[in-house]
């Protein structure tokens, strides 16, 4: 770098300061960091505490300079990660300022004497930056010969966290990550001076969502897996960036294997889309690609026996194009994709419909959904994208006011959720309309900024199913907020359960200006949109009733004009009615797990009168029980795909194991439908991804958005109160087995009322309740909350608590509420047959234990081997 | 192979597959394949010092017509790998395949684009002989369990498919064990051998670890060992110097 | 050229019939290598018999050819097999990768892998030449007990590292004897 002469100089541009670093001339903003602006020149200083996402905190003191302001040296090295910019700054680091330098080897001197030094046997020996800056500014011997301070250890912290305190060099950035970006604070600063150490309440929940991010930016070995724990070694592993595929949030992920086996997933870094963290359930829910019971080879279901043998793919392939054939001819077959499909499998299961089945017969909604929820997808959801005027994560972060309706944002999108609290830290106001101050709804309007608790946004309460009627009547609060540019409503998927909440929102949209976010729970849903897997839509946001739409896409398929079917098939649920009833003859079912559906009732009868049903699966689940071809497909790991994620935006991975001989759904398909005369050219998710870049969006006009009246909330008759439900983070979803540490930090199942709705019942908390409706009862624990009266909370899937399967009503239902008498103590109810969760036989083996009905009492342990896709 | 293949089984034909095997074994011609280090260590085992002529194998054959046996001896690159399976198709049958050294195995430390990895992929190999590259005694070794192998070959189909319905395997034993000198006098004699290679290498006393195998025979303490030592440890030896 | 030069030649190798044979009676009687020679590995063993891997991974990471495989995993208070926290729980070498090097000895920070003079090793087949932990762990010396058991030389790991020899010779180990391959690990 050339330093230009003094009088050539240019001026200082607006907000900036000029200073000198390791004696070149650089221009600062105003407030930066000096460790920032000397990393941004290419010049490194060490340091451990120091976290960019992170408030600035001094702790480790490695990071120090010698620092001169106006012409006078300060007395003693200075922490360049505390220290801000200023003009005329002088400073000099390590590379040229031998005081900085005997400062950082003192430091680094004083911070080995304590610790351990066992990196051999330390989860962070190879990746540790302890280890790399000992090395790189540290003396090479140790002077210190005394005996080092010890702690017992490992102690969990929470049953996925261990900490060595040994090893801690105080650098608090897991203290500051759990106070300020997770608003978790799970651990703490204990004791002081030479005992100071990280530690945990003692009756503490250990509860957080985000907590493996600790592990991940602690610099030293302190903070490790339960997981990975003594797994393998960083050098020994290859690392591919990769996609999450648990949620809509779409984050980057690094997955770290070796030898054909994932050993731990990391948090990739986008500033765009989740900057550095991920939630706990995409660290580590991963094992169930290498559960045992993944179907490796096809099976036929044998005609003989009835029973599921293993065929080759050829066999299997013939037999179900065969029953594919016939039930087409007959009455037709519907097809479910289900919502954890990448959008090139979509956009194959989307084309295999319309060519091979000749249907629009498709629908990837493995949960409750509406006409008005597809109406509201085609005319405002689909089609957008952070390049196309979508909302996106930065929005919601500039937003001065974001409203959260029928979404709760810590559950279904954990880093949406993290977005809304630095959001809330900064100036957003989170308002959301739901039913009671869940831990997540509690981050984001109460948060902790620097100068104290601030009170930025509000919980706009309202009955379960009112949610419509409250968004057209806003307090005034937040609809003067939404009124300001920038204001963001987003929509979670369950406002399906709720008639009117979406055209109320389209509503509450053109009243205030506000934009509107939808944010679906499962990776697949929005690139299944795109790619057409909607009864109403084809590829591209094309409508089936759109005739220049269909000519588009016949000519792109290669089709002859008017081949493709012109009517609106049936949504989901009209597939099984229509299935159940006998209208159509087979199933072609993707990972549709039934007990996701809002009526898993209707869904085992149709898969029993279905003549034929074909299942893509990879683990076994109640369709494949009852189909005829399985057909085996891989896992996310062994696949490469795109999803998009809720804002739209394309997020490609490539295969993270090679080899392993598992096929994509594209590819099943494809040859699938070669065995019915039908070239879908979907060989290779890049070949659809060709395709589908072709075939480009829409650019028609788009359908008007719904406008069905708000329906007012039900009226709790005697005995009755309103269900409200949403799921869990962390709950009984079959991508989340075989993990039991992962499962330790789920949240307690419990019942949630209010304190008034609790006396009326007689209900105490820690007593259990049961929740009754047509479909059977639900008994759990019950905890009493601040929420409206007459309501009763209940998480949709997790451990006994399952409100689809066994409850058959969803949000917004009346349902029947009563008191359990406490059963005497050693009465417990034995847990039923693991091998049959389902087993009706309640009444008998349970009789007396409970004059109410707790079929479920003894049902708590979340240990079913069959759990939804959730 | 001919006529043997028509031949009933039975006791006649058990004896008739042993001295067929018999002459197999004590005649086996080796093909000379070297193609890099290990060549070195092959050419020895042909020298004076380890005169591999003890065991039948007169002359390294430089025609594949009239060879029996093929020493891969070094790392078999992709070029090569035709050129190698052509010398073992011009080979006669019967025929033995010897992989030598880490590289012609398994393609040992070269894990690369230009070496095949293991000559199992072009040609049957019957013995695997690790080390980078193994000493002549591990090459005599090899021969010598090769020979166990070929004593115990099946003479036709028929006695072939028996073998594999009883599951029989050829037992490896290590060949020091195995061609143990029975007698006192021998022993005497072998042991004061060892005693001569030991200060020749300076490994008297108790360095250099004890095997495994001479180690685990501490249930049976001052039986001798083929290698001399007792017990294990050489702790006697170590203190009556 | 003489008369009796053709005789001469003859002379040469009469009188070589009483010399002594520079042939190696390799196999009847076995070759004993240098002690610095590079055969087969040993996985050591503390006095008391627990194992001195700690599955770190050190050797697999030093190997030029890649043929160490190494999983670690935790010691819990029912199961030791090491003394501290971490053991070697799966431990393989593929003796048609390794060769010999010894850089895998050279990274050990236990010493807990050694190499021994064995080196008659070949095979019929290469499952058999990876060899597990099962192959490569040390015989139990007199005094040794078969892994798991509680750490009987000390309370905690430190004892077994920086003092193990003394302990080991307070448990009755003779004076210079110990599991490892030299004498200087008795000192």
């Amino acid at each position: 770098m050339t330093v230009a002469p003094e009088t050539d100089t240019p001026p200082v541009p607006e907000g900036y300061v000029r200073l000198t670093v390791d004696g070149r001339r650089i221009d600062a903003p105003k407030g930066e960091l000096i460790i920032r602006t000397a990393e941004r020149m290419g010049v490194v200083i060490p340091r451990f505490c120091d976290h960019p996402l992170l408030d600035p905190a001094g702790a480790c003191r490695q990071c120090l300079v010698e620092v001169e302001v106006n012409g006078k040296a300060m007395p003693k090295p200075q922490a360049s990660c505390t220290m801000t910019v200023a003009d005329g700054m002088v400073v000099r680091t390590q590379h040229t300022s031998p005081a900085a330098d005997k400062a950082q080897q003192g430091i680094m001197e004083l911070l080995l004497i304590n610790h351990p030094l066992d990196c051999p046997i330390c989860d962070k020996g190879g990746e540790c930056p302890l280890q790399n800056q000992a090395l790189k500014h540290g003396r090479s011997e140790s002077r210190f010969r005394d005996t080092k301070r010890t702690f017992a250890k490992p102690i969990p912290i929470t049953s996925q966290v261990l900490l060595d305190r040994e090893r801690c060099v105080l650098c608090q950035r897991c203290t500051r990550f759990a106070k300020q970006v997770a608003g978790d604070p799970f651990i703490e600063m204990l004791e002081r001076g030479a005992l100071q150490q990280v530690g945990t309440a003692e009756h503490h929940s250990g509860q957080s969502y985000f907590s493996g991010n600790t592990i991940q930016i602690c610099p030293v070995g302190a903070l490790t897996s339960t997981a990975y724990r003594f797994r393998s070694r960083p050098f020994d592993l290859v690392s591919t960036p990769g996609v999450c595929e648990h949620c809509a949030s779409g984050c980057s992920q690094r997955t770290d294997w070796r030898r054909g086996k994932v050993m731990r997933r990391l948090a990739g870094e986008d500033p765009e889309v989740n900057e550095e963290w991920n939630c706990d359930k995409g660290r580590f829910a991963f094992r169930y690609a290498t559960a045992t019971d993944r179907f490796t080879r096809p099976l036929v279901r044998d005609r003989s026996s009835g029973e599921l043998r293993e065929a080759s793919w050829t066999e299997a392939l013939r037999t179900a194009a065969d029953g594919l054939v016939t039930a087409r001819d007959a009455r037709g077959v519907g097809v479910l994709p289900g919502g954890r499909v990448t959008m090139e499998d979509a956009y194959a299961y989307s084309k295999f419909a319309r060519m091979a089945l000749g249907t629009n017969d498709i629908d990837h909604r493995a949960r409750v959904h509406s006409d008005e929820e597809l109406e509201f997808l085609s005319s405002t959801v689909v089609g957008t994208a952070p390049d196309a005027g979508g909302v996106t994560y930065a929005d919601l972060e500039n937003a001065p006011a974001v409203l959260c309706a029928a979404f709760e944002p810590e559950e279904e999108s954990p880093i949406v959720f993290l977005r809304l609290r630095k959001a809330a830290r900064k100036h957003t106001r989170v308002f959301h309309l739901g039913q009671w101050n869940s831990p997540g709804v509690e981050k984001t309007v109460a948060v902790a900024g620097a100068g104290g608790p601030l009170h930025s946004g509000d919980l706009l309460p309202c009955p379960p199913g009112g949610e419509a009627a409250a968004l057209d009547e806003l307090p005034a609060e937040a609809d003067e907020a939404l009124r300001q540019p920038g204001a963001v409503l987003v929509l979670g998927e369950r406002a399906a359960h709720v008639t009117g909440l979406h055209s109320a929102a389209v509503r509450l949209a053109r009243r205030t200006g506000a934009r509107i976010a939808w944010v679906p729970r499962r990776a697949g849903e929005r690139g299944a949109i795109e790619a057409g897997t909607t009864p109403t839509l084809l590829p591209g946001g094309r409508m089936v009733t759109d005739s220049r739409a269909r000519a588009d896409i016949e000519r792109a398929w290669g089709l002859k004009p008017t081949m493709l079917p012109d009517t609106p098939g049936r949504d989901t649920g009209g597939i099984l009615a229509a299935t159940a009833s006998g209208e159509l003859s087979g199933l072609l079912v993707g990972g549709v797990d039934p007990d996701d559906l809002p009526d898993p009732a209707l869904a085992r009868r149709a898969l029993e009168r279905a003549d034929f049903v074909v299942s893509l699966e990879m683990r076994p689940t109640v369709a494949t029980e009852r189909a005829d071809v399985v057909l085996p497909i891989a896992p996310t790991v062994e696949k490469s795909g795109t999803f998009l994620n809720w804002e739209g935006r394309a997020r490609e991975f490539a295969v993270t194991i090679e080899s392993t001989g598992s096929l994509p759904d594209c590819r099943v398909l494809d040859t699938l439908a070669v065995e019915m005369d039908v070239d879908l050219f979907t060989q290779t998710p890049a070949a659809v991804a060709g395709e589908l870049e072709r075939l480009g969006s829409h650019d028609g006009r788009r359908p008007q958005p719904p406008d069905v009246p708000a329906s007012p909330a039900a009226e709790p008759g005697p005995g009755q109160v309103l269900l409200a439900t949403w799921h869990q983070l962390l709950d009984n979803g079959s991508l989340q087995d075989s993990e039991p540490h992962l499962a330790g930090t789920a949240r307690p199942t419990a019942a949630r009322l209010s304190a008034r709705t609790a006396q009326e019942f007689g209900v105490r908390t820690g007593q259990h309740v049961t929740v009754g409706a047509a479909g059977g009862t639900v008994t759990v624990e019950a905890e009493v909350v601040d929420m409206p009266d007459r309501t009763v909370w209940l998480p949709t899937n997790s451990g006994p608590s399952k409100v689809d399967r066994e409850l058959g009503v969803g949000h917004g239902a009346l349902v029947d509420l009563a008191a359990d008498v406490p059963a005497p103590p050693g009465a417990a109810p034995a847990s039923p047959d693991p091998s049959r969760p389902d087993n009706p036989a309640g009444p008998a083996v349970q009789e007396g234990t409970a004059p109410t009905g707790s079929r479920r009492a003894g049902d708590s342990g979340g240990s079913h081997s069959e759990g939804s896709r959730a | 192979m001919g006529l043997e293949e028509s031949l009933p089984n039975g006791i006649l034909l058990a004896n008739v597959e042993k001295l067929v095997n018999w002459t197999r074994k004590t005649s086996m011609w080796p093909a000379t394949f070297g193609l890099a280090c290990c060549a070195i260590e092959m050419m020895t085992v042909g020298g004076s010092r380890y005169d591999v002529a003890r065991f039948g194998m007169e002359r390294f054959s430089a025609s594949p017509r009239q060879a029996d046996l093929m020493i891969v001896a070094g790392r078999v690159t992709n070029k090569m790998a035709p050129v190698l399976r052509q010398i073992y198709d011009q080979m006669p049958e019967p025929r033995w395949v010897l992989a030598m050294g880490v590289c012609a195995s398994s393609g040992g430390m070269f894990n690369n684009y230009a070496v095949v990895q293991g000559v199992d992929h072009v040609v049957p190999v019957d013995m695997y002989l690790p080390g980078c590259p193994p000493r002549p005694e591990m090459l005599l070794d090899a021969i010598l369990k090769l020979h166990a192998k070929v004593m115990d070959e099946p003479i036709n189909a028929k006695r072939a498919q028996l073998q594999a319905e009883r599951g029989d395997r050829t037992e490896l034993e290590a060949s020091s064990e195995k061609y143990a000198p029975a007698g006192r006098g021998q022993r005497k004699r072998a042991e004061r051998q060892q005693q001569a290679q030991r200060r020749e290498m300076g490994a008297e006393g108790r360095l250099g670890a004890p095997g495994i195998e001479s180690a685990g025979k501490n249930d049976s303490p001052g039986e001798d060992t083929a290698d001399g030592r007792q017990s294990g440890t050489g702790h006697e030896l170590g203190a009556g110097r | 050229m003489g008369m009796f030069d053709p005789l001469k030649g003859f002379g040469v190798t009469f009188s070589t019939m009483f010399k002594k044979v520079v042939t190696e009676e390799y196999p009847e009687v076995k070759k004993i290598p240098a002690p610095r020679f590079h055969g087969k590995h040993q996985l050591n063993r503390h006095p008391d018999g627990l194992e001195k891997c700690v599955g770190c991974e050190l050797c697999a990471w030093a190997c030029p050819a890649d043929a160490i495989f190494v999983e670690g995993a935790d010691n819990t208070t029912e199961l030791r097999y090491s003394p501290g926290e971490r053991y070697g729980a799966d431990y393989q070498i593929n003796y048609l990768r390794c060769i010999g090097c010894g850089l895998c000895i050279e990274a050990c920070p236990t010493r807990a892998l050694t190499m021994t003079n064995v080196y008659e090793t070949a095979d019929d087949n290469r499952q058999d030449l990876i060899f597990t932990k099962e192959d490569l762990v040390a015989p139990l010396l007199p005094g040794m007990e078969q892994p798991p058991h509680p750490m009987r030389l000390g309370d905690d790991e430190q004892d077994y590292y920086v003092q193990g020899p003394r302990l080991a010779r307070e448990q009755g180990v003779p004076e210079d004897e110990t599991v490892e391959t030299g004498p200087e690990e008795a000192r």
